[in-house]
This record gives structure tokens, C-alpha cells and sequence, in this order.
């Protein structure tokens, strides 16, 4: 049996707010719950680390993923990708290539983004190879395609605990600014879901107010642990 | 030991219990609850029962949190001992109803494991003993309860998360109440909870569970889900409940592959679209996409994949149907390539007609086709739609085909009917045989099926799968619906092809595809008798009869189009038609009605007619074998459908034709390892990378290399997108754009260069813009660009410049990337260091490169601005050769273009006013050019090369160097926008604001540009404006212009308008009347000849021959006499001109002989003479007339004799010129000097006493001393006042021969007097002046005339640079009648001396007197030359 007790911790904060300040255990029907969430996107590098790191500064149980094969990063030329495993810590990365070409790198952005992936946490995941990693109640993803893999991988699974799971898709471009952006939304959103007892009944109402207020498209789907 | 474990353990867990019931605090009582769960896990023996009312109790605790724990805990216990179910289960049913969703829902979820795992019990023990044991029983009894209790939840009406929980439990209660396909059959050797429990294991004679009514209550739960999605019920869903529902129903039909009949086409029907507002129906959407994608892997004949296909092109609107139609390509679309399988097992038996023909031999095709002959007797209607479902599969599988082949249709139906018969495979292998005997067993019906299991269970796999192999022959192409799931080894071949199609190569893929495909007429028939044999449902039985149904049909294609193959080739010549797009799309459209009604029929089909098919009318099929086989149905059907719909068929057998035709290469390679039969037998290997890549690598390579028979069958297209594809899809360490690279390249025509590199283009590119992550994105981009450059670049190198392969490549490319626009640069602007190298092509180049922009500023707006960059770089470069073809492509070609027409302007004034600021030379060049361009610009007869090198003689040759770098830098800027004055009239202005700053280099450019680009320009109204207000400072530009503009013929009469207002008003510089001076009217230019003479020399010169030349329309302005004529009426002091500059100006004239002829001077003089007062410089003149015409003396002394009777002494100046004229006359002037009075003529003597000897010597002559007065006589000296008689004497002769001249001089002095007294109005001076003024002219019109002749011909081609040249030559002309008419001076001097007179004398009465005086005089002066 897994552990599917998990604490549920209700936010009011706003997004400007420091982690850990204002914090407060809400108890509705005597629950303190808090949800866990997973941001994947495909190399677990830009967009989903940018809402890792930010989910977790605001105190969220929070994990990320890539979907895709490898970890690609750009190379000195668009023919020449660095190609990592999933696995290969960030740190590594980070070194290997300040030294290959240290200007280029901090020129585009790469390795200010590794600094941060690595005091998110140690290595990119892949969704995939991580069922092990637990159960989680929201999953945001930043691409259609990532969503699909990701729902493709549930629907695979055995689904014996019968625990829903909340899959979100937001679109979000791949390139720093972009990330940025999306991963306050998604912060914003998880924020949002925590506020709520159970999304199950609520989801459309949140779905419907976020895309409102944002004009972004969000699609989810639910999906069984 | 254990007891006291135990006891020890339970006291603690009491403990706990009680300590978490009496906790308040929601922590505590959590804790404590954890400890006891954690305990619990630890204890293996049996579960203390004393527990169990604490935990009750607890499940009533006012936290949810814990009520929750405690429900999990509780569920954990019951799993655990089985024997407590009775006492959990009542109370979890009645906390599922709890007001917290969590609780419920935590119920529900425990609930679901105690289901499964008291089932799963109750089927084991009910299998190894007739009866329950009793408390197993009543556990069942109590699950049996929860289980209905929740299913109501699930179907009642609401919104709730606890219902997603309840559907989940249907969900899992469906699945476990059927039998699982893919699950084992045999039944578990040994009690105890098997890892997959599988309902098919229940045999007959359990005694509690009835997989017959186990399969009913999950069709009815089915069937209730169902409902809720059906459309009024659906509508009061939310979209969570909604998204659960149709995940939930995939789920099952994934699992439960025989409900996918009734699942999908709700689940097709379902339209969200129509009941939900946008968020929800987006969700619901997706939810639907994913199904049906994933239900696409599935290979279920119910699966439908056309129609998934279709419903997912509604939900995308087409975005994702390519991921579809791709999958469902990959997935059952080997259709054509199990051929080449064939072909590598039989070799001999290469021709596809085998196939029909063992059909029709094999007993086992006997029986197969007399069921579609069956279903074909089933109605029309039924016919026509299968007619349509089948080509709009087949249309999709080979996706990107286009060929279209009409013409082989009916060649299908006979060829198929005809040598069938004759082909009969005759191979006695033991597989054979094996093949044989399942034949008749299949024959047998179901009698033999148990002999049928056996002998399939006894032969080995290996054998097994030669059989199928074998049997394969047998198959129609069609596959879709074959694979059915109960059969484990198709299943697990269609999972690896599934799993495999995206790291294998195709064709391996489309090999072991075609292994599973292989295998459905076996399975298929086990398969129906599975479910007989075991008494399932209705379900599957109506599920097998689908399954028939789509086998009849393919049955029908398999016996018509694999013989087309063959056929196709033969006919090529007459009956092929290949047209060139693709309509796949189209076919698929057209299917979609048909598949609807498809879905319908299914539905009903289920229940009546094919329940029917199945089992009755076996028999009766199989005797109409022969009736089936005639071809008659195929032909019946085809004609129904083949009007509108022979699309769908074409590109079907076009496909099979062409992948024949690679099969048939394949076959005689012998390289092809891959294609081994052993190799293929089992179909799940494992390759590491390196094979695969190699595999990869070769069958790309054929795919490359079947170019020449692809080219023959008309797959092109396919092989096209093949190819694009195949790379995208391969790992780039292959390079397979390499390979295809050098495919093309090798030869660019015959090998479909173009078509193929542009699809490969396009497919790379529609990757990289498919808005993926940026890191596979760039990399499809950069392979983009990379191919892309490459091909150009091997197309320049290969091909000559005039080739259009480059342009129409770069036309067509979807995107041209930096990299390619800068290699179109250099096409355009060459550096210079290849100038060298190949000079001869690069103009070529430069024009293959321009066209290429041109063109693509026409058709791309996209880049529109990145061409015309390079177009304006070329316009501007360095070398003139290139850049007049450039601007000559701006100017003409794209300057007209409205949409960039400012942007050129723009660039254009940029470079113009660049060069102002840029250029400069040293001012001491500056200045000798400045000279040369003033000079050139007074003579433009100079070329303005020769004025350069006159330039350069100044100066030293390195500063003469970087004087014409710069001029030619200037002249590179500059051209461009000269180019477009002449197109716009209005940029000129530019060139004159600029000009004033303009460094010297730049001026020297724009004069030499300016005769060009003015004479393109004409005098319009544009430049008229720009002339009539030039910016101050461009004098000098604006004078060339003026010269250029009046080169031509007559200027117009806007344009000496302008010019004159000019001077007037604005520019006092006499020199910009120049150019139209021979335009303008007489009296004009004499009133501005003052001007004229007090330039400088040589404009005054310059000025004077055009005045002289005039145009050549209407002569000249003024003739000789006349200009001398206005030289002499200029006063130096009135008209503020300074002597010298008049003198001069005469000097000028005397100057040109030929003009200032003689006669010209004889009849100026003659005219000045009587001018009262004389010109100031009359005498002057007359003497330089002296000085240079020598024979003019006569005429001149007889102006001396007047002048003396005008009393010249009176004028001091004058007298001295007189003196001095006469001086240099003598000995003739003699004579007029004694006619001066006495005292006039001792001044004369007194101031030139060297005349006093000769005089006084001449006049002592006894003849001319008689004639003299004695006063006269005195003054000579020659009589004293003494000699009285002498002189006295001579006196007397004297006066009567002065007497005479007395009378004569006072009667001329009257006349003067007269003159002057007589208040002559102007206008008879004027008058009288014309009248002369008309008989010079007439008088020199035939020089003058045979000079403006000359000139007219000569001026106007030659233009500028030539002109003096044609001075020279006229004077060379008129030289010989110069000469002839100085030979004849004195009589046509004469002559017009009277003619004019006699004109005098009509005019005026008041001068006659002296008119005939001088005729007089002059005859006697002809008389004394005589």
C-alpha cells in the first residue's frame, strides 16, 4: 500500500508572498491535506524546472519530469545538440559545458539555467521511468505532446489505488522568458487547486476562471492511480 | 513466543486505539493511527478481534481525516483476513455514504480491493470444490451488497467526485466479470489469489458465480455507463465525470476488445462540441482523442479504425490525423509489403496471382468465400457500404499514394476470374500438408474444432509458424480485422509490431506485421469456436460475426487486387493514367458517410443477421464456391461504386502494383538479409542499436535506389514522402539527408531532383514549425537548412548560371534561411577576390542570381526585404559590370513595384547623400578637378575620360589614382539613384541639394553622369521645376544640365522660358543663358551682349560662336558684322564694362578670320562710319582692319577721306587714330591728308613728323602741288608764305580741285548736318540699320548657310565631344570660299556697296547726297586702285 496520506496544506497566499510566511493549515472536516504535484515538460530543463523551483520557493510538495528520450540542450550549432541521458546530474552538465564554451553558454541562457536545475534538485527525470516516485494529485504539463505521453504513460499503468489525478496542460514556448511566465501561471493554478477541498468537484470552475482571467487554454484530464 | 508476540502486540494495538479514539486533537489521534497501522503490517497471525469494535467506532470520529485512515486501515485488515469481511463490509457500506468525498471515497477504494480479492477466492475455491466454504460465502453475499450499493452510485444522477470513485469500481467490476483476451485460459493449478485473475477461468458447475450471468451484469453495467454518455443524459454531466466516463469505457475496450462494438460508436457519436461549452468540451475532447488514438493500436476488427480515424479529424480539424493515419498506417497498413514476404519465401511463385488462385484451390478458401458470397446476397445496401468502407481503408494505409489507375479495374475482376484455376501450387512439404489438414478440419465445422485445438497445442511453434507462413497466401491483403485478440501469439506479434514501428525501419516493421497478418484464418477460426466451446456471451459471438463479415470483404479484395499487380505493368502503355496530386484526403471524406452507416449497421448486424452468417449458412455458402469466384460479386459491386468512387480503388492498386514491383527488386537482391524466412519466424527480435541503424540504413537505401522502377510505375510521389519522412524519422547519427543528398545530386534531373529535395524541404520544415520544444525544432531546422544548402550550392556548382533549377529550388523551398540568402548574395555581389578566378561566369551569375531574387521579391513577401538587400547591394557594387545589372533590375524591374518602390528610394537617397559626407580627396586635387569640370563643362566637346586624364597630367599619379577610386566609388553610389531619376523625374532635385556639398570626386561623377541621365530625362515639367529654383551652389551642374538638355534638337520653348527667367530673377551668371543662346530671339541677345563681351575670353569666345552658329532651325542669332557691330555701340562707361574687356572681345573677332571676313569688316566699318558720334574704339577697329586685311587700305582711306570731312580732329581721341591710320597707310593716305585743312594737317605733321618728308615729297609733284591749296602748300613748306605766284598758281589749281572737294565736304558736311539737325526718328536709324543689316545677310548667307549646314549635320549624332572637330572641319570647308572671295573683293565690295545704296536711297532722301558722295569717292578710289 502506498502512502496516500498525505498533508494538504491550503495556501491564501498570492504569489508575491515568501514561502513558509502566512502559512497556514486550513481544516476543513478535520483534514490537513496537502497535495502533490509534478511539472513535466519534455527535457525537464526549462519550463518544468521554472515551475519546480518556483512551486517549491512557495512551500508546494512539488517534482518535475521530462517526457522525452534524452535531455537535449543547445549546442554551439543547431546541428550540434548536447544530448544528455536523463540522470545526468545538472551539475554535471553545468561543468562540462562551462568548460566547452563558456561564453556561448552563458550567451544563451543555458547555464544560468543549470545553476538554477541544480539547486532545484540533482538530476532531470524522466516521467516515465519514475513511476516509482509516488502518487501524485496534479500533474501540470507545458506542451500538448508531453500531456499526451503523460497520459498515455497513466492509462498504461495498473491503476489498482483507484486515486484520481489531475493531468493540466498548459502551453507554454520553450525558451526562457516564456518559462518564466508559464511557471507562474502554474504556480498561480496549483495555488489555486490547493485552495480547493476537492478539485474533482470544482475542476471546471477553476479550469473556466484561469483561462478567463489568463486567455490561455488549459485542457485537463483525469486520470487513475 | 508468539503468544506473548501477540498479546504484547495486541495490548499495544488496544492501546493505540483507544488512545487515538480518546485523542481530541486531530494530530494525536493520526498518530496514534499510523502506529497502529504500522503495528498491524507487522503482525502475520491472526488479527485480533477485539480491535475491530474500536476501529468501528472510530469510523465514526468527527475528523474526516481519520474516519478516512480508519476506513484504509480497515480495508487493509479485511484483505488481510478474509474471515472479518462480514463484520467490515456492512459498516463500509455504510460510511460510503459519508458527507466527507474523501471518506467516501477511500471506502469505495478498499471496497474495490475486497471485491477483487473475495472474487478471486470464491472462482478458486468453487474451481477445486463444489462448495463454499460458508464464511467465504456470506463475504461474497456482503460484497455482492457493496457492489450494488455503489454501482447505484455510480449511476445515479450527480456530479461528485465520490461518483468518479463509483465508476472506477464499474469499471474494474466489468472487467472482472469477463474474460480477459489476453489473459491465460488454463486454470490456476492451485488455490490461492493468482497475480491476474482471469474470470475466464471459471468453468461450468460453480456452484456461486455464472460466467454466463457474470457476463451479462458487466454487459448491463456496460450498458448503463453507456447510457450516461448518450446524448440527453451526457448533457448533465461535468466534464471531470465525463473525462472519467470515456477513459473508463476505453479502458474496458481496450481490455475487452469485443466491447469495442458497442463502446466506440458511442463514443463516436458523442459530440461534446454540441451539449458543452467550451472548456468542458475541450476537456471532453481531448479525452475522446486520446481514446480513439489509443484505441487505434488496437487491432480489434470492432476497433473501426476508419472511423476513429474520421472522428478524430472532427475533433483536430485535421491536426492530428496525421499521428492517426500514420499510427493506423504502421499499425495494419503492411498490406502490400506481406507481398514482398512472399515473394522472398517463394521465389518462384512470384506472381501474385497465386494468392486468388489457392484461394480458390484451398478448401479452406472455399468455405471463406462462399461466406462473403453470403454476406453479398445480404442485401445491396449492405454490399454498397462494405464497397465504400474498404478502398477508404485501403486509401488511408497507403497514404500518399496518388497514382490512379482506372483503367486496371476491370482487368482486376477478369484477371482475378480467369487463370485462378490454373494455378496450382504443388508443394508436398510437410507444412503443406499441415496447411491441407487444417483446411479440412476447418471444413469439418464444428465438429473439429477439438481436433483442430489439439493439433495446434501438439506442433511446435517454429512448425506452427511455417504453416502460417505458408498459409499467408491465402490471405487477402486487408489485415485491419484480422488480428483478433483471443489468440495469444497474434496478439503478442501485433503488440511487439505496435511497440516496434517507431525504432524499426519500415519494411522490417511491415515484415513482421505481415507475420500477424498472417496468422488470422487460423485464428479467426479458433477463434470462432472459442466462445462456443467455453459459452461465453452473446457479445463475443457477435463480435466473432463482425469479424467474419470484414473478412468476407477483404476476402473480395484479395482475389481482385493483388492479380492487378501483376496486370499493371503490362498495360502501362495504353490504360495508365498518372495524375500528379495527391487525393487521399478526398477518399477519406468520401468515406466518412459510409462509415456512419456502417456504425449503424454493425450495431443492429449484432444482434440478427450476422448471428445468422455465423453458424446456418456455412454450408450453404461453401456450394456457391464457384458462382463466388466467377468474379460476378466484385463486379457488381465495383460498378456501383466505381463512377464516383474509382478514386478510392486506384490508389490501392496502384499502391500493390509499385510495391510489387520493389518486392520484385527485393526478391533479386541477394543482400537483403533481413527478408530471410528463419529470421522472420521469430518475429520478436532483439537488435542492438547498431542493427538497427544498419537496417535502417539499408532500407533506406532501397528506397533510394528503386528510383528507376518507382519512375516506371508512377510512385514517385509515395517514394517522395517515403523518403522525407524515413529521414525525419531516423536518428541523425545515419544522416540519412546525406544519402538523399547525394541521391539528388548525382543526377539532379532524371532523378526527380527538384520534386524530391522540395518534399523533403517541405516535410523538414513543417517539423521544425511544428511548435515542439526548440531543441528537436532547431535540429529539424537545421537539417533543413543544411539540405537546402547544400542542393544550391551543388546546383551552382553543377550546372551553368543559366540554368533555372537554383531559382525555381528557391521559388518553391518553403523558407529560405539566412544561410541561403547569403549564398544567394554571393551570386549577386561576388567579392572580389573571385573576380579573378572566373570573371567570364560571373556575369552570368550575377543575372542567375538577380532573377532568382527577383522572383522571389515577387512571390515571397516573406523575404521580400532580405532580396531586395541583396538586390540593392548588388546595385551598389563595386564592380560596373554588376551593378548596372542590378540597377538595370531595381530601376526597371522593382522600382515599379509599388510595395517596395520607398524602400529603394530610400536606399537609394541613402547612398546619395552617404556620399556626400564619405568621400572626400585632398582639396589639391580638389581644385585642379574642379577646373576640369568647369572646363569640361564649357566645352563639352571634350569626353570626359580626356578631361580625367588632362586632370591627371597635373598631378602626381598616386594622387590621380585615389582621385578616380574615389570618383568611381562615387560613381558606385550614385548610379542607383540616377537610375530612378530617370524613372521619377522628381529625385533629381536631390542631386542638385547635394551637390553644393558634394566633394569634388563626387561632382566629377555626377557631370559625367549627367549628359547620360538628362538626355534619358528630356525636359520634363519635373525637371523644368527643378531647374527654375536650383538650390544655390549647383551652378556648375545645373549649367551641364542646361547644356545637355539643349544638345539635342530645338529646346522647348518651357525651357528657354525657364532659363531666362532664371538669369533674370536669380542667377546674374551670363554663362547659363549659354546653352540657349542660339534660341534666343536677336533683340535679346543683343540687349544681354554686353554681358557676354565682359567675360572672360574664351567664354566670351564660346559665347560668340554660338551666337554666330545659332540653331540650326532657325540660323544664326546674330552674323558677324552685327556682333562687331554690338560690340562697337557697347559703352564702357554706361554700360559698366571695362574697356579692356571690349577691346579685347574685338580682338576676339578680328581673331577668327574666316568669320570677320573682309567684306564683313568693309561693311561694319562702312556702318560705323556713320555712326554719330563715332564708337569710341572706331579707329581702333580700323586699324586692327588694317593690320589684318591689308587690302582693305583702298576702302579704308576712303573712310579716312569721310572722316576728314566729318572733321575726325574734333574728337582728340579719334584724331590720334586717325593720324596713326594714316601713318600706317601711306603713301596712300597722301591724299587724304592733304585734304585736311591747313591747320589740321600741321597738327598732323607736327605730331607725326616722319610724315612730313614723304608728304612734302608727294605733294611737291608739279600735278599734285597744282591741286593744293597755297595754305596747304604753306603748311607743307613747300611754298612760303613769300612765293605768292607759285603758290598762287597752286592755289588756284589747288581750289579748283578743292573747290570740288570743298563743295563736296560741305555739301557732306550739310548732309551731316542735315542728319544731325533733321531730328531722324529712331525707327529710321533702326530702319536703316536693318536694311543693311538685311543685305549682309544676304550677303553672307551662303557662308553662313553652308556652315549652319555643316554644323547641322554634324552636331547632332556626334553630339558634345565632337564639336570642335566639326568646327574644324567647317572652317577647312569655308576656307576655299574665302579665298575666291577675297580674289573678287573690291567688285562684290563694290557692288554691295551700291546695292545697298540703291536700297538708301528709297529709304531716305536725307542721306542721299552722301550715299552718292561715297559712291563717288569710291569710284574714284577704284579708279585711283586702278
Amino acid at each position: 500500500m502506498k502512502n496516500i496520506f498525505v498533508v494538504r496544506i491550503f495556501f491564501l497566499d498570492h504569489l508575491d508572498m515568501v514561502a513558509g510566511k502566512n502559512r497556514r493549515i486550513v481544516r476543513r472536516g478535520g483534514f490537513a491535506m496537502r497535495f502533490r504535484y509534478a511539472m513535466v515538460c519534455s527535457s525537464n530543463q526549462n519550463r518544468s524546472m521554472e515551475a519546480h523551483a518556483l512551486l517549491k520557493r512557495q512551500g508546494l510538495d512539488v517534482a518535475s519530469y521530462g517526457t522525452g528520450s534524452h535531455v537535449k540542450l543547445p549546442g554551439p550549432s543547431v546541428r550540434e545538440p548536447n544530448v544528455y541521458d536523463f540522470g545526468t546530474p545538472y551539475k554535471q552538465m553545468f561543468d562540462e559545458l562551462r568548460r566547452k564554451d563558456p561564453e556561448l553558454y552563458k550567451r544563451n541562457g543555458i547555464l544560468q539555467m543549470l545553476k538554477r536545475n541544480l539547486s532545484v534538485k540533482l538530476a532531470p527525470q524522466r516521467w516515465q521511468d519514475n513511476a516509482g516516485d509516488g502518487v501524485f494529485d496534479v500533474v501540470m504539463t507545458f506542451e500538448e505532446k508531453v500531456f499526451d505521453s503523460v497520459l498515455e504513460d497513466l492509462n498504461n499503468r495498473e491503476q489498482p489505488l483507484m486515486k484520481t489525478i489531475l493531468v493540466m496542460n498548459l502551453e507554454v514556448k520553450d525558451n526562457h522568458e516564456e518559462a518564466a511566465i508559464g511557471g507562474r501561471l502554474a504556480l498561480e493554478l496549483c495555488q489555486e487547486i490547493e485552495g480547493n477541498e476537492a478539485w474533482e468537484d470544482t475542476i471546471d470552475d477553476i479550469v473556466a476562471g484561469f483561462e478567463k482571467q489568463h486567455r490561455r487554454k488549459l485542457v485537463y484530464s483525469i486520470s487513475f492511480y | 513466543m508468539v503468544g506473548i508476540m501477540v498479546s504484547y502486540s495486541r495490548e499495544t494495538l488496544e492501546g493505540l486505539a483507544s488512545s487515538a479514539k480518546s485523542a481530541t486533537e486531530l494530530a494525536p489521534k493520526l498518530h496514534c493511527l499510523r502506529n497502529l497501522r504500522r503495528d498491524l503490517q507487522k503482525e502475520a497471525s491472526v488479527f485480533p478481534t477485539e480491535l475491530l469494535p474500536l476501529l468501528f467506532d472510530l469510523l465514526s470520529d468527527q475528523f474526516g481525516a481519520v474516519r478516512k485512515f480508519v476506513a484504509e486501515v480497515l480495508g487493509e485488515i479485511g484483505l488481510k483476513y478474509v474471515e472479518l469481511l462480514p463484520e467490515i463490509v456492512p459498516l463500509l457500506i455504510k460510511s460510503h455514504k459519508d458527507e466527507t468525498p474523501a471518506v467516501a471515497r477511500q471506502v469505495i477504494v478498499c471496497g474495490t480491493d475486497l471485491f477483487r480479492s473475495t472474487l478471486e477466492r470464491v472462482a478458486v475455491q468453487g474451481l477445486h470444490s463444489s462448495e463454499l466454504d460458508e464464511l467465504l460465502e456470506s463475504s461474497w453475499t456482503w460484497m455482492i451488497k457493496f457492489k450494488d450499493e455503489i454501482c447505484s452510485l455510480a449511476f445515479k444522477q450527480g456530479n461528485s467526485g465520490v461518483k468518479l470513485c463509483a465508476m472506477k469500481f464499474v469499471e474494474a467490476l466489468i472487467l472482472l466479470y469477463t474474460p480477459d483476451p489476453s489473459g491465460s485460459l488454463e486454470p490456476p493449478s492451485h488455490e490461492g489469489i493468482q497475480a491476474d485473475f482471469n474470470i475466464s477461468m471459471l468453468r461450468g458447475g460453480h456452484p456461486v458465480l455464472n460466467i454466463g450471468d457474470l457476463s451479462i451484469e458487466a454487459s448491463q453495467k456496460l450498458g448503463l455507463l453507456l447510457d450516461q454518455l448518450r446524448h440527453p443524459a451526457a448533457k448533465s454531466l461535468n466534464s471531470s465525470t465525463i473525462i472519467v466516463l470515456i477513459n473508463s469505457l476505453s479502458a474496458v475496450a481496450k481490455k475487452r476488445p469485443a466491447y469495442c462494438g458497442r463502446i466506440l460508436p458511442v463514443l463516436l457519436s458523442l459530440d461534446p462540441l454540441s451539449f458543452l461549452n467550451g472548456v468542458h468540451a475541450a476537456a471532453a475532447n481531448l479525452a475522446l482523442k486520446t481514446v480513439f488514438l489509443s484505441c487505434l493500436k488496437c487491432t480489434h476488427p470492432a476497433a473501426a479504425p476508419d472511423r476513429l480515424i474520421g472522428a478524430l479529424k472532427e475533433i483536430e480539424g485535421g491536426g492530428r490525423t496525421d499521428k492517426a493515419e500514420d499510427l493506423f498506417y504502421k499499425t495494419n497498413g503492411s498490406i502490400q509489403d506481406k507481398d514482398s514476404v512472399e515473394d522472398t519465401k517463394v521465389p518462384l511463385e512470384e506472381n501474385p496471382l497465386c494468392v486468388s488462385s489457392l484461394v480458390a484451390e484451398s478448401t479452406f478458401g472455399r468455405k471463406r468465400s462462399g461466406s462473403e458470397y453470403n454476406i453479398d446476397g445480404n442485401g445491396d445496401a449492405l454490399s454498397g457500404k462494405r464497397a465504400r468502407i474498404i478502398p477508404s481503408v485501403s486509401g488511408e494505409s497507403t497514404e500518399g499514394l496518388n497514382g490512379n489507375d482506372v483503367g486496371s479495374l476491370p482487368l482486376v475482376a477478369s484477371t482475378s476470374a480467369g487463370p485462378n484455376k490454373s494455378r496450382v501450387v504443388s508443394d508436398t512439404g510437410p507444412v503443406q500438408q499441415l496447411v491441407a489438414m487444417f483446411g479440412a478440419l476447418v471444413a469439418q465445422g464444428e465438429k473439429a474444432i477439438g481436433s483442430l485445438e489439439i493439433l495446434i497445442s501438439s506442433i511446435s511453434a517454429d512448425l506452427l509458424a511455417d504453416v502460417v507462413m505458408a498459409n499467408m497466401q491465402n490471405i487477402p491483403p486487408d489485415d485491419t480485422s484480422y488480428a483478433d485478440g483471443t489468440d495469444d501469439l497474434v496478439m503478442n506479434m501485433c503488440i511487439v509490431g505496435s511497440d516496434a514501428q517507431i525504432k524499426y525501419p519500415p519494411s522490417f516493421l511491415a515484415g513482421v506485421l505481415s507475420l500477424s497478418t498472417a496468422f488470422p484464418p487460423i485464428s479467426a477460426l479458433i477463434n470462432r469456436n472459442i466462445p462456443k466451446k467455453e459459452n461465453a456471451g452473446e457479445e463475443l459471438c457477435a463480435d466473432h460475426v463482425d469479424q467474419q463479415m470484414f473478412s468476407a470483404e477483404d476476402a473480395v479484395l484479395a482475389s481482385g487486387l493483388p492479380a492487378s499487380s501483376d496486370t499493371f505493368p503490362v498495360n502501362e502503355e495504353g490504360n495508365i493514367v498518372f495524375p500528379p496530386n495527391v487525393h487521399y484526403r478526398g477518399n477519406i471524406e468520401g468515406g466518412i458517410p459510409g462509415m456512419d452507416s456502417s456504425a449503424q449497421n454493425d450495431v443492429l448486424l449484432e444482434a440478427s443477421v450476422t448471428s445468422v452468417l455465423g453458424s446456418t449458412n456455412v454450408e450453404a455458402a461453401s456450394m456457391n464456391q464457384d458462382a463466388s469466384f466467377s468474379g460476378e460479386p466484385l463486379l457488381a459491386v465495383i460498378p456501383s461504386v466505381s463512377v464516383d468512387k474509382s478514386e478510392e480503388f486506384s490508389p490501392k492498386t496502384t499502391g500493390t502494383g509499385c510495391n510489387s514491383l520493389v518486392s520484385s527488386t527485393a526478391t533479386s537482391l541477394v543482400s537483403a538479409p533481413q527478408f530471410v524466412l528463419p529470421k522472420i519466424s521469430a518475429p520478436v527480435v532483439d537488435l542492438s542499436d547498431e542493427e538497427k541503424d544498419n537496417l535502417q540504413k539499408l532500407v533506406f537505401l532501397r528506397i533510394v535506389e528503386a528510383y528507376k522502377q518507382i519512375s516506371m510505375s508512377g510512385g514517385s510521389q509515395l517514394r517522395f514522402s517515403l523518403l522525407a519522412q524515413l529521414g525525419i524519422e531516423f536518428p541523425s547519427e545515419l544522416d540519412p539527408w546525406k544519402i538523399l543528398q547525394e541521391h539528388i545530386l548525382s543526377d539532379y534531373l532524371s532523378h526527380e531532383g527538384h520534386e524530391l529535395t522540395v518534399r523533403v524541404l517541405y516535410r523538414l520544415y513543417g517539423e521544425a514549425e511544428a511548435e515542439q520544444d526548440f531543441f528537436s525544432s532547431t535540429t529539424a531546422a537545421s537539417a533543413y537548412e543544411t539540405f537546402l544548402l547544400t542542393v544550391a550550392e551543388a546546383l551552382r556548382d553543377s550546372f551553368p548560371p543559366s540554368d533555372k533549377s537554383l531559382s525555381k529550388l528557391l521559388g518553391d523551398s518553403p523558407f529560405l534561411p539566412k544561410s541561403v540568402l547569403k549564398l544567394l548574395e554571393s551570386f549577386c555581389c561576388p567579392g572580389s577576390c573571385d573576380k579573378v578566378e572566373k570573371d567570364l561566369q560571373n556575369g552570368d551569375r550575377v543575372t542567375q542570381g538577380l532573377s532568382a531574387v527577383w522572383s522571389l521579391i515577387l512571390t515571397r513577401p516573406g523575404i521580400r526585404n532580405d532580396c531586395l538587400e541583396i538586390a540593392l547591394q548588388s546595385a551598389v557594387h563595386h564592380l560596373e559590370e554588376i551593378r548596372m545589372k542590378a540597377i538595370r533590375l531595381v530601376a526597371n524591374k522593382l522600382y515599379s513595384l509599388s510595395f517596395i518602390t520607398q524602400q529603394i528610394e530610400e536606399f537609394a537617397k541613402d547612398k546619395l547623400f552617404s556620399v556626400v559626407g564619405c568621400i572626400s580627396s585632398e582639396r589639391g586635387d580638389g581644385e585642379t578637378l574642379i577646373d576640369d569640370c568647369k572646363k569640361k563643362d564649357l566645352d563639352m566637346e571634350n569626353p570626359p575620360k580626356k578631361s580625367q586624364s588632362v586632370s591627371g597630367v597635373g598631378m602626381d599619379t598616386s594622387s590621380e589614382a585615389r582621385s578616380s577610386t574615389s570618383v568611381a566609388e562615387a560613381q558606385r553610389c550614385l548610379s542607383l539613384y540616377f537610375a530612378l531619376c530617370t524613372k521619377k523625374h522628381a529625385l533629381f532635385v536631390h542631386v542638385f541639394s547635394i551637390y553644393k556639398d558634394a566633394s569634388d570626386p563626387v561632382k566629377q561623377a555626377i557631370h559625367r553622369q549627367i549628359p547620360i541621365l538628362v538626355r534619358t530625362m528630356g525636359s520634363s515639367s519635373e525637371l523644368l521645376k527643378i531647374i527654375a529654383d536650383p538650390p544655390s551652389g549647383s551652378e556648375n551642374l545645373l549649367l551641364q544640365v542646361l547644356q545637355t538638355l539643349t544638345e539635342g534638337p530645338m529646346p522647348s520653348s518651357e525651357l528657354i522660358h525657364t532659363i531666362r527667367k532664371l538669369f533674370d530673377t536669380r542667377i546674374k551668371d551670363v554663362e547659363i543663358i549659354f546653352p540657349i543662346l542660339p534660341f534666343l530671339p536677336r533683340d535679346d541677345v543683343l540687349r544681354i551682349f554686353p554681358h557676354l563681351v565682359n567675360l572672360p575670353t574664351e567664354k566670351f569666345q564660346v559665347a560668340l560662336s554660338r551666337v554666330l552658329q545659332g540653331s540650326s532651325q532657325s540660323g544664326p542669332v546674330l552674323s558677324p558684322s552685327e556682333v562687331l557691330i554690338a560690340i562697337h555701340s557697347i559703352d564702357p562707361a554706361r554700360d559698366g564694362i571695362p574697356l579692356k574687356q571690349v577691346t579685347d572681345a574685338c580682338n576676339t573677332c578680328f581673331a577668327q578670320r574666316q568669320i570677320f571676313t573682309q567684306q564683313v569688316l568693309a561693311g561694319v566699318l562702312n556702318q560705323l562710319v556713320q555712326q554719330i558720334p563715332l564708337p569710341m574704339l572706331f579707329m581702333r577697329t580700323v586699324l586692327q582692319a588694317i593690320g589684318a586685311f591689308p587690302a582693305l587700305s583702298d576702302f579704308i582711306l576712303e573712310i579716312l577721306s569721310r572722316l576728314v570731312s566729318k572733321q575726325i580732329w574734333k574728337d582728340p581721341k579719334l584724331w590720334v587714330g586717325f593720324l596713326k591710320c594714316a601713318q600706317s597707310t601711306q603713301p596712300q593716305s597722301y591724299k587724304v591728308l592733304l585734304q585736311l585743312p591747313p591747320p589740321q594737317l600741321g597738327n598732323a605733321l607736327t605730331k607725326i613728323s616722319a610724315l612730313r618728308a614723304p608728304l612734302t615729297a608727294h605733294a611737291s609733284q608739279p600735278e599734285i602741288r597744282s591741286s593744293l591749296p597755297r595754305s596747304t602748300l604753306a603748311v607743307l613748306g613747300l611754298v612760303p608764305d613769300s612765293q605768292g605766284t607759285q603758290t598762287s598758281q597752286v592755289q588756284a589749281s589747288e581750289t579748283q580741285t578743292s573747290q570740288g572737294q570743298q563743295q563736296a565736304s560741305e555739301s557732306q558736311q550739310t548732309s551731316q548736318s542735315q542728319q544731325v539737325s533733321v531730328p531722324l526718328s529712331h525707327s529710321e536709324t533702326d530702319h536703316q540699320e536693318t536694311s543693311q543689316v538685311v543685305a549682309t545677310q544676304s550677303q553672307s548667307s551662303p557662308i553662313g548657310t553652308g556652315m549652319s549646314e555643316t554644323s547641322q549635320s554634324q552636331s547632332s549624332p556626334v553630339g558634345a565631344g565632337q564639336s570642335e572637330l566639326s568646327q574644324d572641319t567647317q572652317v577647312s570647308d569655308s576656307n576655299p570660299p574665302a579665298t575666291t572671295s577675297h580674289t573678287q573683293t573690291s567688285d562684290s565690295q563694290s557692288s554691295n556697296q551700291t546695292h545697298a545704296d540703291d536700297e538708301k536711297i528709297d529709304d531716305t532722301a536725307a542721306s542721299e547726297n552722301e550715299t552718292m558722295e561715297v559712291e563717288k569717292s569710291k569710284e574714284s578710289s577704284a579708279e585711283e586702285e586702278e
